[in-house]
């Protein structure tokens, strides 16, 4: 059954794998006319090949091989209903408050609870400052939330952590509101 | 200077110069292979067009085809229009609107032109254009007809072999260039490129949860006018604030392709591009910045620090030679670095006092001091006219300021409408692109320096960011 279920991943890596080469991309929908040939040539369509997506792991009917983790949920599945809790933040800060600290607890026990689970932190802001200064600050939100996340005894190799500044608002609104949404550590599983 | 027009504007002669250029490819122009004509004698008309104000006052008719089939004509007729937005843009000329002299008839010589109703509707000069077929090239010949007063009738003249009929934009904004250059003796920006962020062919990022904000942003490249907008990744992720080498062919940028924010640099041939700085999910790299030599670029990154903290640091373009330049204020973030264009200074972003203000630095780091006093400042950019552009936050929201180096008098140059954003300065200093909210999402927007102008709209689909201006091609073909 383990076999079956290895054989089983491998063709899907390498499915998703072979469907993430992206398309050529068309001409602007707003531009008259493309580039002249050798003017600009083709540029790459991609600077690097993307990561690989990460595998779905196959649901048999047995629904318990996805060993070390206590959810047999897919990636996606998870992710989508998370047990993992954002951190907030005040406006233009990166210190975690104690609300913030008691989201980061829970997540340090659902960590303890699936051991196998990698996550990626991620960072954000409200829109208001710039694009560059939150691009910084929100890396050092989603740090601060890992530096405390391995005080709690969390693997830092399980933790990587990114900054998407302002450029996915969680809540398009523009008051305090969904600001207040906006400015989170935000978790999300990247391998099980 | 005026030695130099002796051989470079031929007047009163059916003679002109004749270049090479444009081509096509519209890169190809290579100025050794101008002819010169024999020595011209100087005319009143070269002279005085170069001892005019910045308000010489242009008529642009139809271009003359003479038949020709309709792809003829209508690169004729998208000339005239693409010299009038060109030679508005610049503001060396003052442009009598083509709608206005729509009705003035045609006129298949310079003598035969109706001077007087040139004049009366405030032309003191006509740019007579004419083309012909020859295979698929279009030979362009652009006269100055002079209509007032006693030189009315003489003319003086240029001859474009290389123009093609498939690309009259870009023969036009070639002859553009080439008149600022030979009349104004000004560095035009008709054949420079813009390039951006845009969330128009948004989808969905891989690897995310579906739904609103989780989708990919590309980067796009335009003429300096917005047309021919193409987009250059498809990577469907996050492609963010991309800037151009000292070259037209360089660009860098941030992309999030391998999960987190990393910096390239490609070199538009279709290779990969560069990556020399070799991030991985602890350190993260942004803001690229490539040298005025080209032989390395600079930008901000967390390799130096484990508190999320960002350095200014320069890498060779193959990834070897790593240097902090602001090694000395770990627990401040320094960020959006951009070069002097001599190479020997950088200004960037940094928060050591608190607030994120505009510094300036030498090459090796040495020497920084503050430029900007604003509640908040962001986004430098080094103007050959020596000042520096950037983003100032202000009560509602941002504009865009400008730091005279040599008066250190700052001034804001966007007019407090929506939030002004990203400034990156034009080849020639005369021009300033950035984003604003004006219009609703996010566009892309020209002002001009040093008096605003008129704020020229360059992207109508969705929401689009982080402009860049690229350098121009070369000297539009004087030697």
């Amino acid at each position: 059954m383990r076999r079956f279920f290895i054989s089983l991943l491998t063709v899907a890596v390498a499915t998703s794998l072979a469907c993430s080469k992206p398309k050529t991309p068309g001409p602007a929908s707003t531009g008259p006319q493309p580039f002249p040939a050798s003017a600009i040539p083709r540029p790459a369509d991609v600077p690097v090949p993307p990561p690989p997506i990460p595998p779905e792991p196959v649901i048999t009917s047995g629904g318990d091989i996805t060993s070390g983790s206590a959810d047999s949920r897919s990636i996606a599945e998870i992710n989508k209903n998370s047990p993992l809790k954002p951190a907030f933040f005040a406006y233009d800060s990166d210190t975690l408050d104690d609300s913030a600290r008691k989201s980061l607890n829970e997540n340090a026990q659902v960590l303890k609870s699936n051991a196998t689970w990698i996550i990626t932190i991620e960072g954000h802001c409200d829109e208001r400052g710039t694009a560059e200064y939150n691009l910084a600050l929100a890396d050092r939100r989603a740090l601060a939330a890992k530096s405390y996340l391995v005080s709690l005894g969390i693997g830092a190799d399980r933790l990587k952590t990114v900054s998407y500044g302002k450029e996915f608002p969680f809540d398009t609104g523009h008051d305090e509101d969904s600001w207040l949404q906006n400015r989170r550590a935000h978790f999300t599983l990247t391998a099980k | 200077m005026l030695g130099r027009l002796s051989i470079s504007i031929v007047a009163f002669g059916s003679v002109a110069l004749a270049f090479s250029g444009p081509t096509l490819s519209g890169e190809d122009v290579t100025s050794s292979a101008i002819q010169d004509p024999a020595p011209r004698q100087q005319t009143d008309i070269v002279v005085t067009m170069l001892n005019a104000g910045s308000n010489t006052k242009v008529g642009i008719p139809d271009f003359l085809t003479g038949g020709g089939s309709p792809a003829l004509q209508a690169a004729a007729k998208a000339m005239a229009d693409v010299l009038e937005y060109d030679l508005n843009f610049e503001r060396e000329f003052v442009v009598v609107s083509r709608a206005a002299s729509a009705s003035i008839p045609a006129a298949a010589t310079p003598e035969a032109l109706p001077f007087q109703r040139w004049a009366e509707i405030g032309a003191d000069y006509v740019l007579l254009g004419t083309v012909r077929e020859a295979g698929d090239r279009m030979p362009v010949d652009v006269r100055m007809v002079s209509v007032k007063g006693a030189t009315a009738g003489q003319s003086a003249g240029f001859t474009y072999d290389g123009c093609a009929v498939a690309n009259p934009r870009y023969c036009a904004h070639f002859i553009a260039d080439d008149l600022h250059e030979k009349i104004r003796k000004v560095q035009g920006v008709a054949r420079t490129r813009l390039a951006f962020t845009s969330d128009r062919d948004a989808t969905q990022m891989p690897g995310r949860v579906p739904g609103a904000g989780n989708q990919g942003k590309e980067l796009y490249i335009s003429d300096y006018d917005g047309f021919n907008q193409q987009r250059l990744t498809a990577n469907r992720n996050l492609n963010l604030m991309p800037k151009w080498g000292p070259d037209p062919r360089t660009l860098a940028y941030t992309s999030y392709v391998t999960g987190f924010q990393e910096i390239y640099i490609t070199q538009l041939d279709g290779r990969p591009p560069l990556r020399p700085a070799g991030g991985n999910s602890d350190i993260h790299n942004m803001l690229p910045a490539v040298s005025p030599d080209g032989s390395k670029v600079a930008f901000a990154s967390t390799r130096s620090t484990n508190n999320g903290h960002w350095d200014i640091w320069v890498v060779d373009l193959v990834g070897k030679n790593f240097q902090n330049l602001t090694p000395n204020t770990p627990n401040s973030t320094e960020s959006a670095p951009t070069w002097s264009p001599s190479g020997l200074q950088l200004a960037f972003t940094s928060d050591r006092t608190g607030s994120n203000q505009i510094w300036v630095m030498n090459a090796d780091g040495t020497g920084a001091r503050k430029i900007s006093a604003e509640s908040r400042a962001d986004r430098p950019s080094w103007s050959p006219l020596n000042y520096i552009a950037y983003t100032a936050e202000t009560s509602a929201g941002h504009d865009i300021a400008v730091f005279d180096i040599t008066t250190s008098v700052t001034k804001i140059l966007t007019d407090g409408i929506g939030s002004n954003e990203g400034p990156a300065v034009a080849p020639n200093g005369r021009h300033v692109v950035f984003a604003t909210s004006r219009w609703g999402n996010n566009q892309i927007a020209i002002v001009d320096y040093p008096d605003r102008g008129q704020i020229r709209r360059i992207t109508q689909t969705g929401a689009n960011m982080y402009p860049s201006w690229s350098p121009s091609p070369r000297p539009s073909g004087a030697k």
